[in-house]
């Protein structure tokens, strides 16, 4: 019973992030047609709650080195990993709240349940990048999926709202499907559903580690873990599965948009890395399924190359600020792959850090564009023209952040892709890292229209309505995005901490 | 006084956060806080000229430690006999490029704050002797640029501006990767260490995977060609200047003496620093390529030029023909070859700067640039006059003007060059020095000389704070061509170690 107890202990941010869920609902349901903004601040406060407890956690863990407990029989990992993860899912939440509250467009009665499937997203997040149980992470990102399916239609009445939702819907089934394929095969060769035991048992009892498998025949392995991997591609959305992001990112709403951006991307990311950490590094693992593993590192290396370049070539032509952003999300999982195609412990870790880079300036940017939405009614880059000069501040900042994105110094971009570069290079990848520079030098051109637009057209004839409190966050987010960039220390040190708690084996030379 | 490099650089950042904090529209006050904010580094850098120890070729007021220990990056910086002579220029320049300014109307506050920003970027890359702080520095003077040019530029500015923040950045992306490398086959994001793993020949990429190669190129051979091309398009080196005409013609008066004035130097100063010691081999292997790259840029540069109208876009060329000498020199690899090299910049540094402040002055009251379209200012105009034909003489390279000095050191170095093919070189640099003469005469005598338009007859010469803005920079002209050892001795310890150290580094 206590150890029942200890375990109820170990997943109370989950519990609590759970009820407060479902307090948000009863809440909406009871108060209905009064003002929403009360379920926001319910929702912000308990985000509160269950940050304060993650980071608890966090530094339970951190002190013991990260390593994993396991939670109801094996289902539930609680690692250094995963809570560096929940606390991202955690911070954009809260973003994404204070987001829909900014947002200009948005009714202010009646919209309780945004937040409900907000925090159910949340949940979805939560057990994905906790298990090593393919079952718990198939049924976490089904209800990521599903809150995502919703939100992304939640301007029903819109036409592109709907068209982004149905698109959404289509596409994620098949993928789930394929993925739900791949791990059935798994399932059926190995005998177990446990990322885990897979990895590390050998051939001689059940379950069947992959190992043996791959020694008898690698070719029905091999499928699985394509398919598999072919499903959190599409959440992350690389090349090929890429063809859903620009249509539903310009669909949803905007700050569902950049929910799907930064959050959901980061989970799916987590989860790939979970997923090849566990089949193909941890310590311990058979050099038969590591030297396929490299093997899996050349596929997502050429993948890494074909997505930046592709997304980034197809965000030169966009005229929609929303469109072009939604391509430079497919180039940036491009970047974050090559941390993952360099298969070490300090590849993983830097495409970690990367992600709590793209935190910031992403977050930024998309603020930028809900700001701009709202006074120009308009997403176009043309309607950015000379409004620069009306409203300073905010404009500055997203100089910030297209700084950052393009990954010049002094800011958290340029450190993130620096290490990426570096463990790419340490990986015998030099070819990908040339590809990601020059890339670099594409992105360039379509980010700074934005600050050509801003400032170097004549003021415009319009005024910005001030909009303080929204301003002042935004700068909050820059001044992060800068300071980050020259105290690299807390983030680094943090993805580190994260990789270490993956029990991932040191590269042998 | 042991942290006056870090006083010198971020002065002027202090000074940009007046600036942005001054009240509205107080456009009075901005302007003398970005002249106290680039005065004082100028002083500053005139003592630290003078208090420079010239017997030793070590780095001096170096000030280190951890910046972020997880990768190794330093604070670390330090100045020698090349780096010198340069802090002194780009702080005179940048002191010059506020009254320069003064005829700007528009968006003022952030004007300053970027030409501000804009010194620190620069004053960070020449003091910066750690890797990482110097790519920082680098990238960190591209956004004011951009918006520089792109603001307060000409009617084709937008483009002008977007396509030097092109090329810049992919010649820097460039050196970023090879700057990975270093730093991970030699463990450290120091220059003086690389440079002492390099002499012993341990900087050849043995401990990376694959031997360190990249696209079928050795180790040396990649890491050389991609700094080599990051600085020289910069500097900028044919067929990599293309963006320097429109750059120039689209900037506003200062930024193009600033751009010319320094920017360029920062290509030249980063080979020498921060490319040729770190692969010496790959450097002397390529020696004769980068004579071949520069006598074309020369001769190149200066036919271009002689075919221009507008004035600006001629000077812009003559940079290219002029920085072409500074490659000449270094791949000469002789000691009077780098003398001759590394007083081109600084001398080119003033000669240009005013050349630029000259088409400043009579584009201010005429509004165009059509060398044809003028003709006997000299009868309006005589202070004019006799100070734009004593800058174009130092450029020109005249005897008893700095441009002489080094463009003959230069020639020699490279004459006295191992290869004989560098004899050849210099005969065919001598082309261009000729057709530099000719279009510098020619553009005198087309604006001064003649019949005296009517439209200009009521034109004022020039202003006092116009005159200011020239006179210290053709005294430099006068004063370094009679007495060029005011900046040789100064380098004269560093050049010969430097020289040594790549003749034999490695080998």
């Amino acid at each position: 019973m206590d150890r029942y107890l200890a375990d109820l202990g170990l997943i109370a941010p989950e519990l609590v992030l759970t009820l407060l869920s479902l307090v948000v609902l009863v809440w909406d349901l009871v108060t209905k047609g009064r003002d929403s903004r009360q379920v926001a601040y319910l929702s912000l406060a308990g985000l509160g709650v269950v940050a304060y407890l993650l980071l608890g956690q966090w530094g339970d863990l951190a002190a013991t080195g990260g390593k994993a407990e396991t939670v109801a029989f094996g289902m539930v990992t609680i690692d250094a990993f995963g809570t560096f993860f929940k606390l991202f899912t955690v911070g954009s939440l809260a973003v994404v709240i204070l987001f829909v509250l900014a947002d200009r467009r948005e009714r202010k009665h009646g919209i309780g349940e945004y937040y409900f499937l907000l925090l159910g997203a949340g949940i979805g997040v939560f057990f994905m990048v906790s298990t090593n149980n393919l079952l718990l992470l198939m049924l976490g990102l089904e209800l990521l999926s599903l809150a995502s399916y919703s939100l992304a239609g939640f301007h029903k009445s819109e036409r592109r709202s709907a068209e982004a939702s149905m698109k959404y819907v289509i596409f994620g089934g098949l993928s789930a499907g394929i993925m739900l394929y791949g791990i059935s095969l798994l399932y059926g060769l190995t005998g177990t559903i446990d990322l885990n035991e897979m990895g590390i048992a050998d051939g001689s009892g059940w379950p069947v580690g992959l190992a043996a498998q791959f020694a008898q025949d690698p070719v029905p392995v091999a499928v699985a873990i394509v398919l598999i991997l072919a499903g959190f591609a599409y959440k992350v959305s690389v090349v090929p599965f890429h063809f859903w992001t620009p249509d539903v990112y310009e669909g949803a709403p905007t700050p569902v948009t950049t929910f799907l951006a930064v959050a959901s991307k980061a989970a799916g990311f987590a989860v790939l890395l979970r997923f090849v950490g566990a089949l193909f590094l941890v310590e311990g693992v058979d050099s038969t399924v590591a030297a396929y593993g490299e093997r899996i590192g050349l596929l997502i290396a050429i993948l890494a190359a074909v997505t930046m370049t592709l997304g980034n070539l197809s965000a030169l032509r966009q005229t929609s600020m929303k469109r072009m952003l939604a391509y430079s999300s497919i180039a940036h999982a491009g970047y974050v792959l090559m941390g993952l195609a360099a298969m070490t412990p300090a590849g993983f870790s830097a495409a970690m850090f990367y992600l709590a880079a793209y935190y910031f300036m992403n977050l930024g940017a998309f603020g930028f564009l809900l700001y701009f939405e709202g006074v120009n009614k308009s997403e176009d880059i043309d309607a950015l023209k000379g409004m620069g000069w009306k409203a300073p501040v905010v404009s500055i900042v997203m100089v910030a952040f297209l700084v950052s994105l393009t990954g010049l110094p002094p800011t958290v971009g340029f450190y993130g892709k620096l290490l990426l570069f570096y463990e790419g290079v340490d990986a015998g990848l030099g070819w990908l890292v040339l590809i990601a520079a020059l890339n670099s030098v594409v992105s360039l051109f379509y980010y700074f229209r934005i600050a050509k637009a801003l400032f170097l057209s004549e003021p415009a004839e319009r005024e910005a309505e001030p909009q303080p409190f929204f301003t002042g966050f935004l700068a909050l987010l820059g001044v992060g995005t800068i300071l980050f960039g020259i105290y690299t220390e807390p983030l680094q040190n943090w993805s580190e901490t994260g990789t270490d708690s993956l029990g991932i084996a040191e590269a042998s030379e | 006084m042991d942290h006056i490099l870090s006083w010198i650089c971020f002065l002027p950042l202090i000074g940009m956060t007046a600036v942005i904090l001054a009240p509205k529209g107080n456009n009075t006050l901005v302007k003398a806080i970005s002249l106290v904010a680039t005065g004082v580094p100028f002083l500053l850098a005139t003592w630290l000229y003078f208090s420079f120890d010239k017997t030793t070729a070590s780095y001096q007021f170096v000030q280190r430690f951890d910046w972020i220990p997880l990768l190794g990056a330093q604070y670390y910086v330090g100045i020698d006999g090349l780096s010198i002579a340069l802090i002194f220029l780009t702080t005179l320049l940048l002191f010059i490029a506020v009254p320069a300014s003064f005829s700007i109307e528009k968006a003022q506050k952030a004007y300053y704050a970027l030409l501000l920003l804009l010194e620190v970027g620069i004053l960070g890359v020449f003091i910066s002797l750690d890797y990482f702080l110097f790519y920082v520095f680098w990238e960190i003077m591209l956004l004011p640029m951009y918006f520089l040019i792109g603001i307060w530029g000409g009617p084709r500015r937008e483009y002008a501006a977007i396509k030097f923040f092109l090329y810049t950045l992919t010649g820097s992306v460039l050196m970023l990767v090879a700057i990975v490398a270093l730093r991970l086959d030699s463990g450290t994001f120091s220059i003086p260490e690389m440079m002492n793993l390099a002499r012993s020949g341990q900087l050849t990429g043995a401990s990376l995977p694959g031997g360190g190669q990249l696209i079928g190129l050795e180790f040396a051979t990649w890491i050389f060609w991609f700094l080599f091309i990051g600085f020289a398009i910069k500097v900028p080196v044919f067929p990599f200047h293309t963006w320097l005409p429109d750059a120039h013609v689209q900037a506003p008066t200062p930024i193009s003496v600033i751009l010319a004035g320094i920017l360029l130097k920062l290509g030249g100063y980063g080979m020498l620093r921060a490319c040729f010691p770190l692969v010496p081999t790959a450097f002397r292997e390529s020696c004769f390529a980068l004579g071949v790259l520069g006598v074309v840029s020369i001769v190149y540069g200066a036919y271009v030029a002689l075919g221009q109208t507008d004035f600006k876009r001629m000077v812009a060329y003559s940079s290219v023909s002029h920085m072409g000498y500074v490659l000449l020199g270094f791949a000469a690899l002789t000691e009077w070859g780098y003398y001759g090299a590394a007083t081109q910049m600084f001398n080119h540094g003033t000669s240009s700067a005013v050349m630029f402040l000259v088409v400043g002055v009579i584009y201010d009251r005429a509004h165009h640039r059509d060398l044809n379209g003028f003709g006997g200012l000299a009868q309006v105009m005589p202070r004019y006059w006799a100070l734009t034909t004593l800058g174009f003489f130092a450029a020109m390279g005249l005897p008893g003007l700095a441009g002489f000095v080094s463009e003959a050191m230069t020639l020699v170095g490279a004459y006295s060059a191992p290869d004989p093919v560098f004899k050849l070189f210099v005969l065919i640099s001598v082309i261009g020095l000729v057709i530099t003469a000719a279009f510098l005469l020619w553009a005198i005598q087309r604006v001064f000389l003649g019949n005296l338009n009517e439209k200009y007859k009521d034109y004022t010469d020039m202003s006092p704070r116009e005159i200011f803005c020239q006179a210290p920079l053709l005294f430099l002209c006068v004063v370094l061509g009679i007495f060029p050892f005011f900046l040789l001795d100064w380098m004269e310890p560093s050049v010969v170690q430097m020289v040594d150290f790549l003749k034999t580094a490695g080998s």
